[in-house]
Formats: C-alpha cells, structure tokens, sequence
C-alpha cells in the first residue's frame, strides 16, 4: 500500500490525541509516567506515518515545505518530552503539542502536492542529516522564542524567574549547536555537490544572520546574565531571522531564481 | 565616552567609524580585489597577520584599551555589525561581476556602497577584518591560560578562525574552471569564469554519457495559456507502472502502455507510437481520459530533438501533455590521463565527484537539447590547496557544537 498525504490524518489525529492526554497528566500528581508514555506513543504513531510515507516516497521525505514541516511537528514534542523529562516544567508538554498541531493543521489544510522526483543534486547522504539537524534546532530555537516572547508581552505581571532564564538558555544552547551543526553539514555537502563550501547564496546568506543573531544572544547572556529583557528581544529577533531563512527566502525579491535552494517549484 | 573602561558605546562607534571609512575607500577605489593574494603571498600575509595578533595579546597585557578588544563588547558589537550587513546582503540582489582582467571596475560617479557586491566591499571587509581580530585575540588570551573547562570555547572560537582565516586567504588560490568534453575526444583546456583558455596536466576523454529518468509525468495544461492545472498546485499523474489509473482535474486518467523508448509514425490519419530502441529515442504513454460520457484516447509523448511532442486534446480548453521526464541521475564515464600517472577509468556523478592531482572534477551538464542522447559532457573542476585547514576550522567547530550541547545541560546541575 502507498502511503500518501491523504493518510496522513489518520495517523496525525491519533497523535495528537495522545500528546494532548499526556500533556494533561503532566499536571496531575503522579502523572508523570503516564504522561511520558501518552507522548511516546503519539511519537511512535507519528513517526510510523513518516517512515511509511518515506518508503512509498523512496526518497527521505524532506524536499518541500510541507514535508520540513512534517518533521518540525515530529521534533516539537521530542524537545517538549527531553525539557520535561530533565526539568519537569508540566506546562511544556502542553506548549510543544499546541505547537506541533498547528503545524500538523496546515499540513492537513494545505497539503503541497509532492511527488516522487528528487534532483540529481539532492541524492546525496548529507541530504538526511543535513534537513534532519536544521529541523531539531527549529524546533528549539522555537520553543525558546515562544517561552521568550511570552514573558516579554506578559513578563510585567509576572517576574522573569531565574529559572526560566536557565530553560531559555537551554533552549538556545541546544538550538544554536544543532544549527552550527546543520549549516556545517551544509558547508561539507555544498563541497562535495557544487563545488565550494560556501557561496553566499540567499538561503546561505540568511542562514549566516540567523546564525549570528544566536551569537548575540549567547554572548549578551554571558556578559550580562541579569539583563533578561534585552536577552529575550534577542532571542525573538533571532527567531525572526530563522523564519526568513526557513521559507522567508522564498518570497524576497532579492533572492528570485537566484537560491540553488529552491526545490519545491514544480 | 573613551575613558576607562570601555563599554559598548566605543564599540558602537569603532564599527561606524570603520564603516564610514570603507565607504571612502568603496567611493575611491572601488570594490575589493582580493584575486592578487595568491600563494606565496596570501601565506606570507596569514604568518604577518598570526604575529601581529599575537603581539596584541602581549601588549593587551599592560594595555587596558588594547585588552578591551577581546573582551564581550568588542565582540557583540563586532557581531552585530557585521550581521546588519549580511541582513542588508540578504534583502539586496547580490550581482556575480567578475573584475576585469585583476582590476576593478569603478565606474565614475559611482557612488554606490557595494552592497550589490557584499563581499566586495570594503565597508564588510573592514567589518570582517575587525570582527576576525577580535576572534582571534579573545581565542589567544584564552588559550594562554588554558584550562580544560576552555575545551569547548576553544573548539568554537579556534575553528571559527581558522576556518575564515583560511577561507578568504585561500580565495585567490581557489581555481574553478569549465571544461566540455565531447564523446570519444581527450580534452585538456579548460575556461575561467571571464572566459580564459587553460590547459591543465590532466585530460579527460568521455567515454560514456548516460542519464536515468524518472517515470514520465502527466499533467492538464490550458489550451489557451500553456499553464498546468490547477495554478498553484498542478495535479500530476506518475506513471510508474502500467496500467495505472488516476485523476487530472475532474478527468479519469488511464495509461494502458508505456513505451520508454519510442518513435512516432505516421500513418494516414494519425500518429501512433513504436518501440525504437535506439539513439535518440523519446518516451511515449498511451492514455484514455474519461469525464462522464466523454471518452477521449491517444498518444501522449514528451518529444525530443528528434521527435515532435504529442499531446492529448481533452476539448476546447483542456490537453493533457507529458513535460520532459526528470533527470534521476546523469553519469559521465570518462578515461582520465594524468600527466606522469597512471590513466584513470572512473564514472563521475552529480554528488560524486572524482579527485585527482588536487582537483576535484564536478559533473556540471550536458547538452540539454539533446538530453539522454547528449554527446557532450560539462565538467566542472575545482582547486582549492586551502581546503584542508578550513576543514580543520570545520571540524573544530563540529566539536564545539557537541560541546556546546553538553554544557547547556551541565549548566543546570551547579
């Protein structure tokens, strides 16, 4: 059986479902168990749609938006289980199943319709790890984001703890080292597919600021610890500047027919 | 302001300063020519450059102004400076001009900034420059009093510098060139960028050109406009086996015969396709397309060079039409001689270059007009003698984002 966009909503309500039950234990007392098993399970469900989907694809399913997007839903709730499993805020999990669900909704809403092609230039086993790493930091350095710019809009109300900061630090660092990891990746595989590692093509361009902006931010934290709110605006324009890389690109007049990373155009 | 100690205001102002200057440097000379730092001198300017930061430090040590540039806002602000520029490279049209003949071309009353050009400005060289000094002596004087808890930083920073440091040393260095080959032929000249003939110690005669396609495509096109429907996101029908069945618009789409090597043949009323299995061959699908109690079948072919396209006219508005099938993979078998070496007989991809006598051979294209029948082969081969320490940079850097990953847990545990 082919395995196409059409299923993927019997998998991705299912998952759903059982994030949202374990993001609802993590309130409970001693819902601890069950709520990291409930999310396991909407793991497993939700990976099982991907590694069908990759097998009728026969090519790693990470060419086009829609299926980047399938990957940051897949990694959202990881990054949720991990922060809870190691600092056990019980409002993560309910955070990183809102998120992954919206994104699961416009792939529903708006599936792109994909086929089986891949270029010649994308056949390559950088290919895999390369979107998968860039993927993880999203899904990071998203969370992070949000966390920040909740409490930047509300952080009057309420104190900025220290303990927040730690988890937005944590966030950060995490995403940063995937992100380094990811452009680095790139740099290797653009040698071995075009020749050179580097050639300021948009998409290399933005990645470049993005990368920069969380330089910012580690750097500002370092020098200035008890400096939350600047800290925080960093961190939001940071992910600004993630967003532009990821599909911004796309749009800019400036970087029309020029990116080599254009894949999805049909 | 510039009394002790400095804090991110001189910074802000040693970057516009820096700014402004490359300005007046961009208004009167023009963009940056880096192509005249070749090796020996490019080496010889890195060793200069090593030395001088290296003398900084030990001056850093009784000079507090001196000390301030390895410090956290020489290097934030040096960082935002630089990123305001690559956001500004981000929103504007970079242009590919190559200077020429090694001179720039600065256009009288060109009063532009360069940021066309952002590499080859001097407001970001300047920027660059200053960024990569304060990398360096931050890198220095941690590594002069090295601990193991440095690891990490010293991974990052260390790379991060030697990466750049090689990478724009070794610019000029970096040769990419153009060769076309042509089945059966040795050819050993290539062309540079500007269109200079080179000829090179190694040769390189194709042997074999080949190319595997996807499985042909179907789509519905406007009669009128040519577009594939529906706009945005046109319907497709891959036609990976046969029979196969799908939908096209609001149309029943049935393939009942394939024919991966086909000719078209004309007979009194039609055309109809045959296997032709030979040079210059196309791909032909016979397709019956239903709409209630409209039935409609024919030929469908994506044509070549040689044969015409065939498309199936649904009624006044519709066709369904076969774009040229995808390349899966294209592969030049070629025998490559080696002056004083051994002959090579290898196969060169997209993805899997070759590399022999420090240049790495690149498949780049073909004849595009003639496709799988393509008789000539482009080449593209690259030598960078830098590469291996931007690697180190690389590879230096990879360790430190590992490490980076584990300190952002251990940093919970104090």
């Amino acid at each position: 059986m082919t395995i196409t966009w059409e299923h993927f909503i019997y998998f991705a309500i299912p998952s759903i479902i059982l994030w949202a039950l374990g993001a609802f234990f993590a309130y409970k007392k001693s819902g601890r168990v069950p709520s990291i098993l409930l999310t396991i399970l909407g793991l497993l469900v939700f990976f099982a749609f991907i590694a069908a989907f990759w097998q009728s694809l026969e090519r790693p399913p990470l060419r086009t938006m829609g299926e980047t997007r399938l990957w940051y839903s897949f990694f959202l709730p990881i990054a949720g289980l991990i922060t809870y499993i190691r600092w056990r805020y019980p409002w993560i999990l309910t955070f990183s199943t809102i998120l992954a669900t919206v994104f699961i909704f416009v792939n529903i809403l708006k599936p792109e319709i994909h086929n089986k092609t891949l270029m010649p230039a994308l056949q390559s086993p950088w290919f895999a790890p390369h979107v998968i790493v860039y993927m993880f930091s999203y899904a990071m350095l998203g969370a992070g984001a949000l966390v920040s710019l909740y409490f930047l809009l509300f952080g009057r109300k309420q104190k900025i703890e220290t303990k927040i900061m730690d988890l937005i630090d944590n966030f950060i660092y995490v995403g940063l080292a995937f992100l380094t990891i990811g452009m680095l990746f790139g740099a290797l595989w653009a040698k071995e597919a075009w020749g050179h590692y580097w050639s300021w093509d948009p998409k290399e361009t933005w990645a470049a600021a993005t990368w920069m902006g969380y330089l910012v931010y580690v750097h500002y934290r370092n020098h200035k610890p008890l400096r939350y709110k600047n800290a925080l605006c960093v961190v939001v324009f940071g992910f600004l500047l993630l967003q532009i890389t990821w599909f911004g690109v796309n749009y800019l007049p400036s970087a029309q027919g020029l990116s080599i990373h254009t894949y999805s155009a049909e | 302001m510039w009394k002790y100690p400095w804090k991110y205001a001189e910074g802000i102002v040693i970057c516009i300063g820096l700014f402004v200057t490359g300005a007046v440097l961009q208004f009167t000379i023009g963009p940056i020519v880096l192509e005249y730092l070749k090796y020996p001198l490019n080496l010889i300017f890195g060793i200069i450059y090593c030395v001088i930061l290296v003398a900084f430090y030990f001056l850093s040590k009784h000079n507090k102004y001196i000390f301030w540039f390895s410090k956290s806002e020489a290097a934030i602000t040096s960082i935002v400076s630089l990123l305001i520029l690559v956001i500004i490279m981000g929103f504007t049209r970079q242009e590919v001009i190559m200077p020429i003949d090694g001179h720039p071309h600065k256009n009288i009353g060109d009063w532009n900034l360069g940021f066309h050009q952002m590499t080859r400005s001097w407001i970001f060289a300047l920027l660059f420059l200053y960024f990569l000094n304060i990398l360096g002596l931050a890198t220095i004087r941690r590594l002069a009093s090295f601990k193991w808890k440095d690891f990490t930083f010293a991974m990052n920073h260390l790379g991060l510098f030697i990466a750049l440091l090689a990478g724009v040393l070794g610019s000029a260095d970096m040769q990419r060139l153009r060769m076309q080959t042509q089945l059966g032929q040795p050819e050993w000249r290539a062309t540079t960028d500007d269109g200079q003939m080179v000829e090179l110690p190694i040769a390189i005669e194709l042997q074999s050109f080949t190319i595997e396609q996807y499985p042909p495509k179907l789509l519905v096109i406007s009669n009128e406009t040519g577009e594939a429907l529906p706009k945005k996101q046109p319907h497709n029908l891959l036609v990976e086996e046969t029979p196969i069945k799908g939908k096209l618009l609001d149309w029943e789409i049935e393939v009942t015969e394939f024919l991966p090597m086909a000719a078209s043949v004309i007979t009194q009323d039609t055309v109809k396709y045959v296997n032709f299995e030979t040079h210059g061959a196309t791909s032909a699908v016979y397709v019956k397309a239903k709409k209630d109690e409209q039935v409609k079948e024919g030929w469908v072919s994506a044509g070549n060079h040689m044969f015409p396209h065939r498309a199936l006219t649904l009624n006044d508005e519709f066709s369904v039409v076969m774009p040229e099938r995808e390349p899966k993979k294209y592969a030049s078998g070629v025998n490559v001689y080696v002056k004083d070496g051994e002959d090579i007989q290898t196969t060169i991809e997209v993805n899997k270059p070759l590399e022999v006598e420090g240049w790495k051979i690149y498949q780049l294209s073909y004849d595009e007009v003639m496709g799988r029948w393509s008789n000539i082969s482009i080449f593209e081969l690259v030598r960078d003698p830098w590469l291996p320490y931007v690697y180190l940079g690389i590879i230096m850097m990879l360790i430190g984002s590992v490490g980076l990953f584990l300190v952002a847990k251990r940093k919970d545990n104090k």
